[in-house]
């Protein structure tokens, strides 16, 4: 008799805790049911949504296109060739501040409408040789002024324009890929599949937003020109939370992180700026400033996905960090 | 009237060739199809799904369709080469051989840009290529250079074939389908082989057989410059253009002589494919082997000598991960040949078509360390986690159209000798009347 | 068993739904943001003067999250002894801002001390409290003067305000900055402090300009509690003009350089008409052979 009550009672806890569990289980499943209907800030294609309060009191979503003027103002692919008149755009990248945030990577993806491993800023850690310390380098395209991408390509899909900025025409591109054989700094990527978001309609194409892309054509860093048109520097300056990237008019002589604004010889002669491969002769628009007084020391800067410092397995302190389980 | 009936006697000779089909020669082309049928699905796989389906990524974005381009274009141009140079030879034995050369000429080159079809992104949008040509790019001059090198080749080749094409519809084979007949007589433009239509013949092709010369110059060497005229370490070494001349016919000796074997073989040509063929082409693919050689070792010891970093980490990646290859491709294939062909006792028939295997696939793998470990060690090192985009291997489908380019060459090879003789008739009997076939006509 | 399992089910689900949690720190509920009103003026150059709410509420908890209030009314007041002068109203947009621009021939009243109050107001609904702020500035007078004074290139700078008798007092001990005008932000050239009415110093010989070499200098009081925001700009020609020329007829123009046109040219002429060539004496022979043809057949 007392087992059999007993049997019932632990029986009775089993269907108890059985309960709490499954209802954990399908709570937590629930959520992400739910979530999923909730009208919420998905990545959208088609134009991005911000949430606003009406005077009421309520928080709905917004359209954010009518935010951003550039649909209004689209530069079609003709008219993208020829630049913003009189001006020569130049970037600075402060070597000294970079501590690997990737807020840059991050906002560049999002307002190129980029997959999570498509970057047309790529940060690279480089390390001079065995003596240096280590430096995070952002690394855009650097526009150059003898641009060996646009000399080969065969149906000019690439073109230089008179503001320095070398844009791909995703309309004219063959997908030849000769260009992302001939740029010696690895800036362009290609879409090598069929993707979803290519066949998003909602925007009119502009070689100055790469909106929609297109498969079996060849992406890279644009500078932004459509935020430029507007005044604003573009999406990978205003992001950076350390100031890093300056982005000016070489003509004006005059360059802005969006904090600091400053003159652009005058930060490059008292900074001792240079330029990535220089011996090569293509001229880059963006100049680096070294890597001296770092602000954040490097072994904090490596708080970041176990699957991003996996990429630089290769470089020794790395490779050391590794070995003394720091990170 | 004796050279009427000594044409009706080559005619009965060959006409098996022509038109004779065995068995194993019907299993043989049925199993080219069905090669060719698998790289065509592989190609509607490819036109479908995007290029994600190669094993090319966003570094290494020029693979195994690129390399067979480079081969099948070298095969070409050093065909073209040798054609025009042997056009130049009196000699009896070069009859045997020249019609093998110049077909190989004209199938390679239509094979070859067929890869690079494949490898373009956006084939929806050639034509662009013509719409909006840039002239200061290498790939415009290519396409420039290939597209009148085809032409120049085929008219070449059409002019060798004119004479046979008068002889098949002058004296045909009675068992021969009446098709035949007005195919020839359609082909043969009314030539009669009077004087004067022989003369100018003779003045026209001698003409192209020095342009063609020029021409498989110039055209191989703006490929080479496709490479050479980049920054990529690896890849912007002068010697590219002169290296890729004398690979390219090193690759085209090699499969002229596999040819010969093949055909003579099949065919039973003993008598017109002889021994002292092979050894000739054997010592030309010797000499060319030693240049091969030479040119590539000049290469990679300044290179190694001189130790830039770049270049060090090239060596690096072809000294471990392409290590079988680098030796196979340029130890294995320079060093074989040159022993089997160097000594008089080995220099067989069968062990020079040996030679001439290990050479061409000494030199498809050479061409394949030209391209991928440069794209695999770019200035700025690839920092990425997934393995598709820090090494390049080749798919199922990339291997699959390579062998399809390669049955297509040889299928229409095999349909190309049915319909001409492969020993030009003509020539047999120009040298037999004793006239001077290859005089100069400037 | 089975219904209890149904049950079971729909409780989990709500429980779910009701803790939605997609995206960090996202609420639908205003009770853990805080509302802010702020008020801000600029007077611009040409005397017009705006005036700037910032309407916006931010969450308590993530300061990151901030969502602006869209499309609300705001009026914009001139606050006296007696009632409040109505400016404006102006509705709020994406970003939460409404920005009033009072034309510079307004007159606006005073207060005793010689300041003017302005005052921007949102009439509360039932889901937004009421909000307002003031804020009382002074009005000054910035003259701007670019000259050479003994070929040195000056900036000069007079400031004053106005009393009640309409007296120029000259301003004191205010920070004034002076700065460049640039396409996407302006370069700061000079940072200092005003006294006795009067400012200047040498300006920069180094400065681009565009491309004519006209330099827009600015000068302006920031956020200071007396005055609010000044600016005031002036025009001048003292560029260096480091213009950078535009090149053509290169390997990466879309105009080759004229060598390479003629050289392709000249090898294509020369190969094809080779072709051309080739093919005609083709016909030939095909023309000889069929008349040799006719000939024969004409014997017959």
């Amino acid at each position: 008799m007392n087992n059999h009550d007993s049997e019932k009672g632990s029986a009775n806890r089993r269907k108890f805790l059985k309960l709490g569990l499954m209802s954990s289980v399908t709570a937590i499943a629930g959520t992400s049911l739910v979530s999923n209907f909730a009208p919420e800030e998905k990545a959208n294609p088609s134009g991005e949504k911000i949430r606003v309060l009406t005077p009421d009191g309520k928080m709905v979503e917004v359209d954010a296109t009518n935010i951003n003027k550039y649909p209004e103002a689209l530069i079609t692919p003709a008219e993208s060739r020829k630049g913003i008149p009189d001006r020569k755009f130049v970037m600075v990248i402060d070597l000294a501040k970079c501590k690997n945030a990737r807020k840059c990577v991050e906002s560049c993806q999002k307002a190129h409408q980029l997959d999570y491993h498509q970057e047309f800023m790529k940060i690279q850690l480089i390390q001079d040789h065995e003596n240096a310390s280590p430096y995070w380098f952002p690394k855009p395209c650097f526009h150059c002024d003898e641009p060996p991408c646009v000399t080969v390509c065969p149906t000019g899909a690439t073109f230089k324009r008179d503001d320095g900025i070398v844009l791909i025409d995703n309309q004219r591109c063959i997908g030849c890929k000769f260009c992302i054989t001939s740029c010696p700094y690895s800036a362009r990527i290609f879409n090598w599949g069929h993707n979803d978001k290519f066949d998003d309609k909602s925007q009119s194409y502009s070689p100055e937003t790469q909106v929609p892309a297109a498969e079996g054509t060849v992406m890279k860093c644009d500078f932004c020109p459509d935020l430029l048109r507007q005044g604003k520097l573009p999406y990978c300056a205003q992001a950076c939370p350390m100031g890093v990237i300056y982005f000016g008019d070489k003509n004006e002589d005059i360059v802005t992180n969006g904090e600091e604004t400053l003159s652009f010889s005058e930060l490059i002669n008292n900074r001792g700026g240079y330029r990535h491969l220089e011996h090569l002769g293509t001229k880059p628009n963006v100049y680096y400033l070294p890597a001296v007084d770092r602000q954040t020391p490097l072994e904090r800067t490596f708080e970041v996905d176990e699957e991003i410092i996996d990429r630089y397995k290769d470089v020794p302190y790395v490779q050391g960090l590794k070995k003394q389980g720091k990170i | 009237m004796d050279t009427n009936s000594r044409k009706r006697e080559l005619v009965n000779e060959f006409s098996p060739t022509l038109e004779k089909s065995s068995v194993l020669s019907n299993v043989w082309i049925l199993a080219l199809i069905a090669i060719i049928a698998m790289g065509l699905y592989a190609f509607y796989l490819q036109l479908t799904k995007g290029h994600v389906v190669t094993g090319m990524r966003d570094n290494v974005v020029w693979g195994v369709y690129i390399i067979n381009f480079i081969f099948f274009v070298g095969i070409s141009y050093s065909g073209a080469f040798i054609s025009g140079m042997l056009h130049f030879f009196k000699t009896p034995w070069k009859n045997s051989v020249t019609r093998i050369v110049e077909i190989m000429t004209v199938l390679s080159i239509i094979v070859g840009p067929i890869f690079i079809l494949l490898c373009i992104g956006r084939l929806d949008r050639i034509h662009y290529l013509f719409m909006y040509p840039r002239i200061q790019s290498p790939i415009t001059w290519d396409i420039i250079a290939i597209i009148t090198d085809i032409v120049g080749c085929f008219i070449y080749l059409y002019l060798t074939f004119i004479p046979d094409f008068a002889i098949l519809r002058d004296h045909p084979n009675p068992k021969s389908p009446a098709w035949r007949k007005k195919l020839y007589t359609f082909l043969a433009i009314n030539y009669k082989d009077t004087a004067t239509q022989r003369e100018r013949l003779h003045k026209i092709t001698g003409i192209m057989s020095k342009m063609i010369i020029a021409m498989a110059i110039v055209a191989y060497t703006v490929l080479a410059w496709i490479f050479s005229l980049t920054l990529q370490p690896g890849w912007n070494s002068t010697i590219f253009a002169p290296d890729f001349i004398f690979s390219g016919l090193y690759s085209g000796v090699g499969v002229i002589i596999i040819a010969m074997y093949l055909i003579r073989k099949h065919f039973k040509l003993e008598q017109y494919i002889v021994q002292s063929h092979f050894i000739m082409a054997g010592v030309v693919l010797l000499v060319l082997s030693l240049l091969f050689g030479y040119f590539t070792f000049s290469d990679y010891f300044a290179k190694w000598f001189s130790h830039k970093p770049a270049d060090t980490s090239l060596l690096k990646t072809l000294f471990s991960r392409y290590f079988w290859q680098f030796i196979l491709a340029n130890y294995i294939g320079v060093l074989v040949p040159l022993f089997i062909l160097s000594i008089k006792k080995i220099r067989t028939i069968k062990s020079i078509t040996f030679a001439a295997l290990i050479a061409v696939l000494g030199l498809w793998l050479n061409r394949y360390l030209i391209v991928v470990p440069t794209l695999e060690t770019p200035y700025l090192p690839i920092q990425d986690t997934r393995p598709e985009f820090i090494h390049y291997t080749a798919t199922w489908i990339e291997w699959a159209l390579s062998f399809a380019g390669v049955a297509a060459f040889i299928l229409f090879f095999i349909l190309i000798m049915r319909l001409v003789p492969i020993i030009p008739m003509s020539d047999i009997i120009e040298h037999e009347r004793g006239q001077n076939t290859t005089q100069d006509a400037s | 068993m089975r219904t209890k399992l149904f049950q079971y089910i729909v409780i989990a689900l709500t429980i779910g739904s009701v803790s939605n949690n997609g995206s960090f720190a996202q609420e639908n509920d205003l009770k853990n943001y805080k509302v802010r009103f702020n008020l801000n003026t600029i007077k611009q150059p040409d005397n017009s003067r705006v005036l700037e709410v910032s309407f916006i509420a931010t969450n308590k908890k993530d300061r990151k999250d901030r969502v602006p209030v869209f499309d609300a009314d705001i009026n914009f007041y001139n606050v006296t002894a007696d009632e409040d002068l109505l400016l404006g109203t102006i509705k709020t947009d994406e970003e939460g801002a409404a920005k009033l621009t009072v034309p510079g021939n307004q007159t606006y009243v005073t207060d005793a001390d010689g300041y003017i109050n302005f005052k921007a107001v949102f009439e509360g609904t039932d889901g937004l409290d009421h909000e307002d702020a003031e804020l009382a500035v002074r009005d000054v007078f910035l003259e701007l003067n670019l000259e050479e004074i003994d070929s040195v290139k000056t900036v000069v700078l007079n400031a004053y305000t106005l009393d009640s008798l309409k007296t120029k007092i000259p301003l004191e001990d205010t920070s004034i900055t002076f700065a460049v005008g640039g396409f996407i932000s302006d370069l700061p050239i000079q940072e200092s402090t005003v006294e006795g009415g009067e400012f200047q110093f040498q300006f920069p010989e180094n400065i681009s300009g565009d491309k004519n070499g006209n330099i827009a200098v600015i000068a302006s009081i920031l956020d200071s509690d007396e005055f609010g925001n000044v600016i005031q700009k002036k025009n001048i020609n003292w560029g260096i003009n480091k213009k950078i020329e535009i090149e053509s007829n290169k390997l990466w123009s879309e105009v080759a350089p004229i060598w390479m046109y003629v050289v392709l040219s000249i090898l294509l002429i020369g190969v094809w008409a080779n072709y051309a060539y080739s093919i005609n004496n083709l016909f030939k022979i095909k023309k000889e052979g069929k008349a040799l043809e006719l000939r024969s057949e004409h014997k017959r």
